[in-house]
This record gives C-alpha cells, structure tokens and sequence, in this order.
C-alpha cells in the first residue's frame, strides 16, 4: 500500500518534467528601449526671421547601418557647432526623441511637457560664453509652481565669443531652481554639449 | 446514528477480507444493532465494543500475540495472526490501555470510548537493531568528516530570526555580508559570495538570481530548525561549485509520537518601526504522519542613519511553508511547499542619472534625498517572490544503506522597478522569471568506522526575461540542463584519525539567446568568433544562438587528527570547477546605482580553484581556541572590472567588464573562548583576509577588511533565568583595493572642471557596540516564554561599509533597539 502511494506522484512528477523541459523553442521578442533618449533637437530661429535651424545630438543607441563609418567617434555630436550671430536674440526649442525604432519615433518631449514637475531642464554656460544668456521664452512651459521647464528658451548673444552650452534633463529635481546643475539634485536623463559660436560678420544661413 | 451504524457495517464488511470466521462478523453486525438500540439511551452504556489492529510502526504488519489490557478493569486480550484484537462490553468513557509485545516497547494510551469502536495502534518494533540508526539520525549531521562545521545555535537562529540569513551567519568568523543598501545582504564567505556560495534548504541548492551583488537569497532562514555552514567548496554532496562554501537548511525529523508543538517570536524593531512576526507548529502522530506550517510577517519602515532618515529603504515581507509527511523510521517521505514573497526599498538617492551625478553625491556626503519617516516603499525597489514544492522519499535497508530520492520545484520571479517617466512609472525594469527542476537520487552506506554517499543529479533551469519592461534584456533568456554525479567516502579507522575523499562531475549544457547591439557587437569584434551563430537581425540588435557545455570536475580530499585528547587538526584541499554562470557570460546593461554599464563575457571558460584549508583546534582547561588558515589559488578567476568609458547622451558611464585572471585569496580565522568564572565567559571571532591578482599583484575588489568581535557574557549564578551580552565589533580600514578611480568633466558654476570619481577608497575603519540582555524561559499558562532586548550599534555611531554597494549614498544604520518575545507552544 505504501509503495503505490509513491510510485504514482513520481510517475507524475516525471512527466511533469517532461512537459516543462522542452520549452525553450521559439525565439524571444526582441525588448524595445521604449525609455532612452536617442535624439535631442534644438530647433533655431533668429527672433524676427522665419527660418529655423535644426541641430541634432544623437549618441547612444545610435548605430544605424548608414554611420557605420562613424563608429569610432564615441564623441559623435557631441561638438556640433550652434553658430549665431553677434547682438542678437535667438528663439530656442528643445525637443527629446526615443528613435531606436525609426518607423515609430517618440517624442519624449510631449512626456517631459506633461510631467513638468518632475522635469526640469537646465542650461549651463561656461564662463568663457562671455555677453552670453539663456532666458526662459515667453511660450515656456510652466510647471504648477510657476517654475518655468526651459523646454523654449531665448537665447541672446552680445559680442563675439565661443564656448560650450551643457544642456540637462533632469528627472526628479529636489529643486525647480538654481544656477549650477548641483543645485538641482535629481537624477541626470541627458547630459549634452553645445558649442556655441557668436560671430559678427556672419554669412550662414541667418539672413 | 445511522451513519455510524452504516459505517459500522462498511467496517465489519472491510473486516471480512481478512476474518476467515464469517460468524464472527455476523454476530459483530448483531451486536451493532443492539448498539442501534442502546444508542436512545443516555445512561453509561457498558455493551460498547472496542476493536483493533495492532501494526509495527516500520512496515504496517500486523503485530500477533501482543496483549491489549484496559487498566481500568483489568479486561485484556491478545492480537491474532492479523494483528486484531476485541474487547466486548466496554463502558463508556475515558479508558486507559496498555499495549504491549515481546519485542516492543510498551505503548499507553487514553481513549475515550463513547461508542463502538476500530482503532489501529502502531507499536515500535524491532528495536534492538533500530536503536542504532535512532542514535545516529538523532546526532548532529556532519556535513563533512574533515572540515570544520559550524551550526548556528538557537539563540543566535532566534535573534536574528528578523534579520535575514546572511546576518545570521555572520556571527562566524570569516564570513561577512555584501550588502546593498539595508535590507538586501548576502553571505560572503573567505571574500567569496554569489554563485561561489552554496545555499542549500532541504537537500537542493537555491536557485534565485543568485549572481547579482543586489540579489540577496529568496529564503526564509526561519522555516528551517538547523542553519550549517562549512567554508570553503564544502559539501560535494550538495554542490561542487561553490569554492566559498555551503550553508545548509535543515529540517529535523519531528519524533514520533501524538504531539503539538511549536514556536512564536514576536520582535518589535524601533530603527524603521518595524514588526517581525515568525511562528512555527509541528503536529506529530503515533503512525509517523506529520505536518507543519510556519509562516512570517515583516514589516519596516525606513531605516535611520545617526543623522537623517534613510528615505525609502524599508521592506515588507511574508512568507509561509508547509510540509507533510511520514517518518517510519526506516521509510520516510516528506512534501513540501513554500512561498517567499518580499518587497525591499532601495535607498531613493541612490539612483541616479550618470557619473556626474555620482560625483555629487560623494561630494555631498549625505544622501541628496531626505523625507520625513514613513512605511511606504517607493520606487526604486525590488519585488521577488519565491515558490518551492517538492518531494522526497527514503529508505533505509538492513545492510546499513540508505535510499534517498527527491524531485524539487523552483520558481523564482525578480522585479526591479526603477525611477522612470511617464507610462513606464509602473513597469519593472527587470522582469525575470527562474523555474528549475532537480531530480536526485543518493545512496548511502555506513558502517561505524566507514561511510560512503553516491548520488546522481539532473537539474532543468528556465530563465525567461519578460520582454515588456521597455529595457533590453540584463539577463538573456536560456535553458540550462545539467547532469551529474558525486561519490564521497569517509573513512574513520580509529577515534583519533579520519579521512575523507569525494569528488563531482558534472555536465552543463547552456542553450542562450541573446540580443546584441550592433553598436557592442562592433566594438567587441564579436564577429569573427559569433558570427556564426546570428540567427536573426532586428533594428540594430543580432539575436545569437549559443549552446555553451561545461565538463567540470570537483574533488575534495581531508584528514583530521586527534593529536592529543583537546587538540585536533584538520587538513583539507579542495579543487573545484566552475562553469561561469550567465550573467558573467551575458549580462547587459546599465547599472542605476553605481552608473555603471555591465557586459558580460561570451568567452569565459570554467573557472578553477584549489584551496587548502588547516584548522587547529585546542582546549585548555576553560581557554578553547580554533585557528584556520587558509590559502585559494585561482585559475580563470572570474571577476568584473572597469574597462573604459562610454559616452551616451545621458553622459558618461564607465563600463564594467567580466574577464578571467589567475588569483590568490588567503587569510585566516580566529576563534577564542575563555571561560573567567561562572559567571564571566569571554569570547573572540578575527578574521584577515587578502586577495590579489597573481600577475599583476593588483589587489581583488570587495575583499572585506579585517574584523574582530569580542563578546563578553555575564550571568548571575543566583538567576538561572538570565544573561548578557555586550559586544564589540571593530572593522579596520581596507588598504588593499584596486584602484578604478577615473576623472570625469563637469560643468560648476560655469567652470569646467575635471573631478576624481572616487569609487575605490574604502571608508575609515569603525567601532560598533552592542548588547544583549535575555530573560527566561518562564512558564506562561502551559507555554514558555522568554524574553530578549538588544541593542545595536548602541552608540549612534556614524560608518560607512566597504561591502556595501551603496556606501557612497549614505551612512549604515544608527542606533536599533529590538525586543523579542518569544514563546515556546
């Protein structure tokens, strides 16, 4: 009596084997990065002209076949040069694209927009950028404390000078407000370097 | 009443199969129907009949000739050929019997007889050849002939009942705890941990994610009445890749015999206002079934540092287990089932963006998030849950020998959630799901100066990363298959001399696929060698197929010398193979609390170390010591290290890289105990460590520095019912580290500055003082109680951990205070 009470359940257990270990067959889904920044855009336009320039910054994640030339420069766009014009104002938009999939590029921009709170995104001047400063833009959005989010900024430049611009992400800030990028505590979601180039006899594409 | 009568009549029917008197049975449904009769009557009815069977508890045959006697009335009778036996015109009410046979051990019993009756009685047979296998089932297991057991005893199993394994354990010198943050903490063993250490619960090694420093066991020490630790490989039986050593769970056999019992603590935790519950019952009966349950309950707010809340660091936990099973003594099967189930809080600071927020934050020197106390746990944290059930049975044969078969299943899912934007706030970011078969089987054979185990293993693991955490996979999906076997001897000629021998092969057979980035596939050149082995392309990512087998060979070989009548010596070598587990081979990705980016290593072959360990073992009227030195020389060595930086549009992350190395690990252990007087014992645990590349001589990471506890013990001879303890830990500074500093540019104030990340330093050594005061046990209505109030880290110093993952964010814990109630049922 004893006996056939066991022999049934390892019978069962054995088959019970059997049928989880054959299920490694089909492929796994490829995992969609659906929370990275690919692309930042900052969309250009000198105050008074229509004409806007499109600077991209794109690093991580960032292999599509046609940069395989490009590999080897980690520092990919990291130096793309934002030039503008001497004593003048510049209206300034960022944009934030998740485009790891590029027949459905997100604009995280939208997110960031909608959980300004919790976003806050800050530019940092080197002091080399002399006669340089950033303003919030007067169709900046506003978070429920007032705090502007910097998403559109004005840009306007004094004499000629060059230097770099850091643009923050910041997710999380224990601070809506500061003048360096400690004060704003929070975790950094991009970190991106502009450099800036204020010329006076400028002949590009501002008219 | 007419449901008894019905049963009544089944059972005088099931009787006939075996009563060759048919009479007998007619004159049997005639007395029931005088029972129909008598059962309107509510005076004391002396017409009851009282039946039997006698069965030996071992085998269930029937046991002839043996003398059934109602005390009461001195009525008696003798079992038949079958074991029946029948006692006509009982009274009701309480009736004592006495049951007894030649060979057996006299049985009493009460019943309370208020109706016509079958009742089967199970005696001890054969007792002369069980009393030796009674005596050796009862002693203390070795796990090991050679090397040196440790089993944690109760008071220290009980205090720390709330405190998770790894804590428990580290009460034994030379092993320490790597911890992430508060709550999560794994067991380190001679500076090893993770997959080179071995847990095992009931015989099959815990299978949860065990590689991540961050993962800590999914095990719940307190379903289990006996913890063991051997350090270094241990126990082949078990593992023979685990060159750390082995802790093993056990359960002992519940005693045979009609009883109830069990045991409540109850801890109440002031540093994060938390609350312990863990109870646990035994229910035993006189045939050998038994059950039991234990359950536990956990909750924690946050923790305090000496100088501010440790915000979102709590932890919630319950878990619960059940088995039932049948102990004959020479037969035994046993099924379990258990269910763990935690949520732990990780420290909310330390999550941060990139490098440059670390920076900050050790800079800083506090953590950059501080909110008022609460119970809630936040994002980040970790949500794991843990399922076991298995079966095992075994027999023991009258040559000595011992069968043992079990099936095990594991399933174990890991959530980790970080702090994320928008729709993906409440996805995990990790998802896997780990469900493991294991089948073994084992025989062993002992004789009383001889013993020798044998065993084969086969082991199914499925690990699935759920697609839909909108991350890349850190771990690929795979099915892993292993097959084995072990042979151990050991060998006691005479009471002062034995030998052990063993060795375990395995074969592993690991079927991956993983998604590369094309990007990672470029730079590793991994084209030439896995090339091959692309069976898919999809938006920049390679999906590899790989099926990676392992051969591996363990051996362990010791003796152990009893020099003179208090002082043994034990030797032991140890070579062990390793086939480097998944996550050394195919991790990827990004690492939030330290910012770093985590690849593994495709090409790593097994790992192999050889350690020899001494330990040296002398008392001296009441002054015992134990010294054991110990040296591990590894080949292959796996160990993860930085190997560059990568720039992404979050900012710059250094990149971690698996790779193997030749090593040496050595050190040694201390134990010193000293008995002052009757009321004064003092007692020491050091331990030294070092390990270090062997080409380079570069020191290994996370090799914990040199500690040394003293305890002192006070009792008062007149209270039988109290002691102390007062402790104090010292934790030097670690100087050997590597260093993996690297410089980062930021942006202050608008300066460019390049700033030293300081990753490598360990913190400045500590002082930690505790005590102890335990009270009881007191008899509480039929329990006993006792009560335990323990202080730790008494004097709110502020310290950091090296082996702590997150000692850049934030100081351990202050001061706690933790009363435990603790009831013996």
């Amino acid at each position: 009596m004893f006996k056939n009470l066991h022999t049934k359940p390892i019978t069962a257990l054995f088959l019970f084997i059997l049928i989880f270990a054959c299920s490694k067959d089909e492929d796994p889904v490829p995992a969609n990065e659906e929370e990275v920044i690919t692309l930042v855009t900052l969309e250009v336009s000198k105050v008074g002209s229509s004409e806007i320039i499109k600077y991209n910054f794109e690093v991580e994640g960032h292999d599509h076949d046609d940069h395989e030339e490009e590999k080897d420069d980690d520092h990919d766009g990291e130096h793309t040069e934002i030039e503008l014009e001497a004593n003048s104002s510049y209206n300034v938009s960022m944009f934030i694209y998740n485009d790891t999939d590029p027949n459905n590029i997100e604009n995280i921009t939208l997110e960031v927009i909608e959980e300004k709170d919790e976003h806050q995104i800050f530019y940092a001047i080197t002091d080399e950028l002399s006669g340089f400063s950033i303003k919030s833009a007067s169709d900046d959005t506003l978070d429920s404390n007032g705090n502007p989010l910097f998403n559109k900024t004005t840009w306007t430049t004094t004499g000629e000078t060059s230097g770099d611009v850091v643009g923050y992400l910041i997710h999380e800030p224990t601070s809506k407000t500061g003048n360096t990028r400690t004060d704003f505590g929070g975790a950094t979601d991009f970190e991106i370097e502009f450099e800036v180039h204020v010329k006076r006899n400028f002949t590009s594409h501002y008219k | 009443m007419l449901k008894e009568i019905l049963l009544h009549i089944i059972s005088n029917l099931k009787s006939q199969k075996y009563l060759m008197n048919k009479s007998y049975s007619v004159s049997k449904t005639a007395a029931s129907l005088s029972i129909l009769a008598a059962g309107f009557c509510y005076c004391q009815k002396c017409d009851l009949q009282f039946e039997g069977q006698i069965l030996d508890l071992h085998d269930d045959s029937p046991i002839s000739l043996a003398v059934v006697r109602v005390l009461d009335n001195d009525q008696t009778a003798f079992t038949d050929y079958n074991g029946f036996f029948k006692l006509k015109n009982q009274c009701s009410g309480k009736i004592n019997l006495k049951i007894s046979h030649l060979n057996c051990e006299d049985l009493y019993q009460e019943l309370n007889l208020n109706k016509s009756v079958f009742k089967k009685f199970y005696l001890e047979h054969h007792i002369e050849s069980l009393n030796e296998v009674i005596v050796e089932e009862s002693k203390i297991k070795e796990l090991s002939s050679t090397a040196h057991n440790y089993l944690l005893s109760g008071l220290q199993k009980d205090r720390y009942s709330g405190s998770g394994l790894a804590k428990a354990l580290e009460q034994i010198s030379g092993v320490n705890i790597l911890t992430t943050g508060n709550v999560i903490s794994k067991p380190m063993i001679h500076g090893m941990f993770g997959s080179r250490v071995g847990i095992i619960y009931d015989g099959v090694q815990i299978e949860n994610q065990q590689w991540g420093q961050d993962h800590a066991p999914n095990i719940d020490q307190n379903a289990f009445e006996e913890i063991l630790l051997v350090k270094g490989a241990g126990v082949l039986k078990y593992s023979g890749d685990t060159p750390g050593g082995v802790i093993v769970l056990e359960n002992k056999l519940p005693k045979i015999n009609d009883s109830l019992y069990g045991k409540s603590i109850l801890s109440g935790i002031s540093n994060g206002r938390g609350l312990n519950i863990v109870s646990s019952w035994t229910k035993s009966y006189s045939n050998g079934n038994y059950f039991k349950a234990q359950a536990m309950i956990k909750r924690i707010g946050d923790f305090s540092a000496p100088k501010y809340i440790l915000s979102n660091s709590g932890t919630n936990e319950n878990n619960i287990s059940l088995s039932f099973g049948k102990n004959k003594i020479l037969r035994q099967w046993k099924t379990n089932f258990s269910y763990f189930s935690q949520e732990i809080g990780i420290l909310r600071s330390s999550h941060i963006g990139n490098v440059n927020d670390l920076v900050y934050a050790i800079d800083l020197a506090k953590p950059t998030i501080i909110k008022p106390f609460d119970h809630q746990i936040d994002l980040p944290k970790q949500v794991n849950k843990h399922y076991t059930t298995g079966i095992q049975y075994s027999k023991r044969y009258k040559s000595n020998g011992k069968l043992n078969a079990k099936y095990s299943w594991q399933r174990n899912n890991r959530k980790e959630y970080d702090v994320r934007r928008g729709e993906l706030k409440n996805k995990p970011a990790i998802d896997i799901t780990l469900n493991t078969h294991d089948l073994l089987s084992n025989y062993q054979w002992e004789k009383s100066n001889w013993s020798l185990d044998s065993g084969v293993f086969f082991q199914i693991q499925d690990n699935y990363s759920n697609p839909d955490t909108g991350t890349r996979r850190l771990i690929p999906d795979y099915l892993k298959t292993e097959l084995g076997t072990y042979f151990t001897a050991g060998l006691t000629p005479s009471n002062n001399f034995s030998l052990g021998f063993g060795f375990r092969f395995s074969h592993q057979n690991n079927h991956t696929k993983k998604y590369y980035k094309n990007k990672r596939w470029n730079e590793g050149n991994y084209q030439d060698k896995l090339g091959a082995f692309v069976i898919n392309e999809v938006l920049n990512q390679k999906l590899v197929e790989q099926r990676l087998i392992f051969n591996n060979l363990s051996i362990n070989t010791g003796v152990k010398f009893a020099l003179s009548n208090r002082l043994n010596l034990s030797l032991n070598l140890f070579h062990t193979e390793r086939a480097p587990d998944i996550a050394e081979m195919f991790s990827d990705g990004l690492h939030h609390s330290l910012a770093t980016i985590e690849y593994g290593n495709p090409f790593l072959r097994s790992e192999t170390t050889q350690k020899f360990l001494v330990n040296f073992e002398k008392e001296i009227g009441n002054f015992t010591y134990n010294i054991s030195p110990y040296l591990t020389n590894g080949q292959n060595y796996i160990i993860i290290e930085p190997t560059g930086i990568e720039y992404t549009i979050r900012g710059s992350f250094p990149v971690w890289e698996y790779r193997a190395v030749n090593s040496t690990i050595r050190g040694v252990d201390l134990d010193f105990s000293f008995s002052l007087n009757n009321s004064i014992k003092l007692r020491n645990s050091s331990s030294w460590i070092e390990g270090f590349e062997r080409t380079s001589k570069a020191p290994l990471i996370n090799i914990p520095p040199f500690t040394s506890t003293n305890f002192i013990q006070f009792s008062i001879p007149k209270f039988k019912s109290f002691f102390m303890i007062v402790s104090n830990k010292i934790t030097l500074n670690q100087n050997q580290f590597p260093n993996h500093n690297f410089e980062t540019s930021v942006v202050e104030n608008g300066v460019r500055l390049n700033k030293l990340v300081d990753i490598s330093t360990p913190p400045r050594s500590y002082h930690l003082f505790g005590a102890e005061l335990h009270w009881g046990p007191y008899p509480f209505f039929s329990d006993k109680v006792s009560l335990s109030l323990i202080f730790e880290n008494i004097f709110n110093s502020s310290y950091r951990n090296y082996l702590n993952r997150l000692r850049y964010y934030a100081d351990e814990q202050g001061r706690n205070m933790m009363l435990q109630i603790k009831i013996s049922h």
